[in-house]
């Protein structure tokens, strides 16, 4: 009896280390990767969940969550071939974000995705079709989608603010930015740059600096103060305003 | 020892073979009332015997919900043509919902579900009450552990669809498998078109004629076997719309207060109506119709006035209640399923 539950406890072992086995690939000799990394920044320094900040407007805001899909992340080879590192990403800016990829040696010279979800993957899509394993799956997901007018969402920026701009005054006003629809999707190319990739595995960091997204620099005022709800077409303009001072906001240490 | 009677339980359990017959062409037919269109399955989600029963035993399972007191057969109750007399239905925590619950009745062949028609199929529709706060759950995820835990359900699961688990692909396309055999058309109406003349009163084809006329055009919308056009209108029911309808998804001006026009089978039993349960009665549904409604710039141009008299009006009353199927509101294999 002791021998057939010895050998069930094997058979257990290996069928879980096989199931938990890491999806990344580990970096090899004579094998070149890519690293792609993505972060929140707010003036330069780590953006914090919960953390109280202050806008250009004079909105002090806190973020509970913040999560972004990215469609077709692909670095462009010299000779303008696109190396795809990954099909769909969802970005929780809660935690860490990276993936690594197996790509040709060579020289790279930019890097271009989509942020939400390709239109040939968005509407009118059944994310039960996909294995939990997937970004766009039911439990991959992680409640970026809505089902009852089928289509994910691209980006969420849930949280509170206070739009007096008072130091000690709680937090009360709610925002709720939920950007999607196939008209909030965008894409974004790097600036040029110069990368060799020869044997090795080399990261580029993406960062979105968040500061910028709630700035009138970007000449799509996103203030808290006078609008702070959408949910993809309900309000549009947010909407539409949110996607670009993304995108805007968005910078690549190659 | 007793641990090795526990494994030669769970090893039969784990190993026995379910066998799993697929609903033959003669099986469906006897299924699909007489003068309906055949059916088409996606590929992904052809019924069997045991698609079909797993499918009924989650419609009718309360784990499906967060609090375990909720499940779909709450809001969707078969002796009321799977709806439930409320104005709004109760979810999760006793949230109160916003729209009056639909019927479930010849589901398989409607094109997109939901009242503003956001949704494409009927798989995908099992996902928006699973995964909505105020209905089912905030997430379908400890939904899922939960029912994974049950090994019968799980083992069925495995037979049904061939997946380890039961995931939502499975739950999903079993719910749909169930929902897909809701097929309503056999009331008197229905009898009488297959030559059983005295299934009608006078009244009742009185009423029938002025529902097919030119004066009500009720049949413009309320069309075919299925009493749907499937298509979106406003009727007038408000001047300013709490839900917009069809612009929730489009979010165009033209689309507001549109909802899908609902199916007239076993309307009799599905009160109280409109996408809010506003009209608590038959009666009261046709006398707004008689009166052509509120002022909107969206109003469907065939809705006005059309002085009926009270004996006409109750005339339509008559005919309409000749479009219940008593025997699909009391068709055993659509209850719960014991164990």
């Amino acid at each position: 009896m002791n021998r057939t539950w010895s050998v069930f406890s094997l058979l257990f072992v290996v069928l879980f280390a096989q199931s938990c086995k890491d999806d990344v690939p580990t970096p090899v000799p004579g094998k070149s990767f890519a690293t792609v990394s993505f972060d929140a920044r707010w003036d330069g320094t780590p953006f914090q969940m919960q953390q109280v900040y202050m806008d250009d407007f004079g909105n002090r805001i806190r973020s509970d969550k913040f999560m972004n899909y990215i469609s077709f992340l692909k670095l462009v080879a010299e000779d303008g071939t696109e190396v795809l590192v990954k099909d769909f990403m969802l970005v929780d800016f809660s935690g860490t974000n990276s993936i690594t990829a197996e790509v040709p040696a060579g020289k790279y010279t930019a890097i271009k995705f989509g942020v939400g979800v390709d239109r040939d993957y968005n509407k009118d899509q059944d994310p039960a079709q996909y294995p939990s394993s997937s970004p766009l799956s039911v439990a991959g997901s992680q409640g970026m989608f809505w089902v009852w007018n089928t289509g994910y969402i691209f980006a969420k920026f849930e949280g509170k603010a206070d739009t007096t701009g008072t130091e000690g005054v709680e937090l009360l006003s709610p925002i709720a930015i939920h950007a999607g629809d196939d008209f909030s999707y965008r894409t974004y190319t790097s600036p040029a740059f110069s990368v060799g990739i020869d044997g090795t595995n080399h990261v580029f960091a993406v960062h979105v600096n968040v500061d910028r997204i709630f700035s009138p620099e970007q000449g799509n005022d996103v203030n808290i103060a006078f609008d702070a709800i959408t949910h993809g077409g309900t309000n549009p303009d947010l909407t539409n305003s949110f996607m670009d001072n993304f995108v805007a906001a968005l910078t690549v240490e190659p | 020892m007793r641990y090795g009677w526990f494994a030669m339980i769970f090893l039969f359990v784990a190993c026995r073979n379910v066998e799993q017959p697929h609903l033959t062409d003669s099986e469906l037919l006897v299924r699909v009332p007489a003068g309906f269109p055949s059916l088409e399955y996606p590929a992904d989600n052809v019924p069997t015997r045991l698609r079909v029963d797993l499918g009924r035993r989650l419609f009718y399972d309360s784990r499906l919900s967060e609090d375990e007191t909720v499940n779909c057969g709450s809001c969707h109750v078969l002796s009321a043509a799977f709806t439930d007399g409320r104005t709004t239905s109760s979810g999760l925590h006793g949230i109160a919902g916003k729209r009056n619950a639909p019927t479930l009745v010849n589901l398989a062949w409607m094109k997109r579900l939901m009242m503003e028609g956001g949704v494409p199929t009927l798989e995908t529709q099992a996902l928006a009450p699973l995964h909505d706060s105020t209905e089912m759950s905030p997430s379908m995820m400890p939904i899922l552990a939960r029912l994974n835990g049950d090994a019968y359900l799980k083992e069925l699961a495995r037979a049904a669809y061939g997946r380890d688990s039961i995931d939502a692909f499975v739950l999903t396309r079993a719910l749909a498998c169930f929902q897909r055999t809701f097929m309503s058309g056999d009331g008197r109406y229905d009898r009488y078109l297959q030559g059983k003349k005295d299934q009608m009163n006078e009244k009742e084809l009185r009423g029938k004629e002025l529902f097919f006329s030119a004066k009500t055009q009720c049949s413009e919308c309320h069309s075919g076997v299925f009493f749907t056009d499937m298509d979106y209108h406003n009727i007038g029911l408000e001047e300013v719309y709490a839900d917009d309808g069809k612009a929730r998804a489009t979010h165009r001006d033209e689309d507001v207060g549109r909802f899908k026009t609902p199916t007239l089978r076993n309307i009799q039993l599905t009160a109280p109506y409109m996408h809010d349960g506003s009209m608590a009665s038959l009666e009261e549904v046709i006398a707004f119709y008689n009166a052509g409604g509120r002022a909107h710039p969206n109003k469907d141009s065939r809705i006005h006035a059309l002085a009926l008299t009270p004996s006409e009006q109750a005339d339509l009353m008559a005919f309409l209640t000749t479009l219940t199927d008593w025997n699909f509101v009391q068709n055993e294999d659509l209850l719960p399923l014991m164990r």
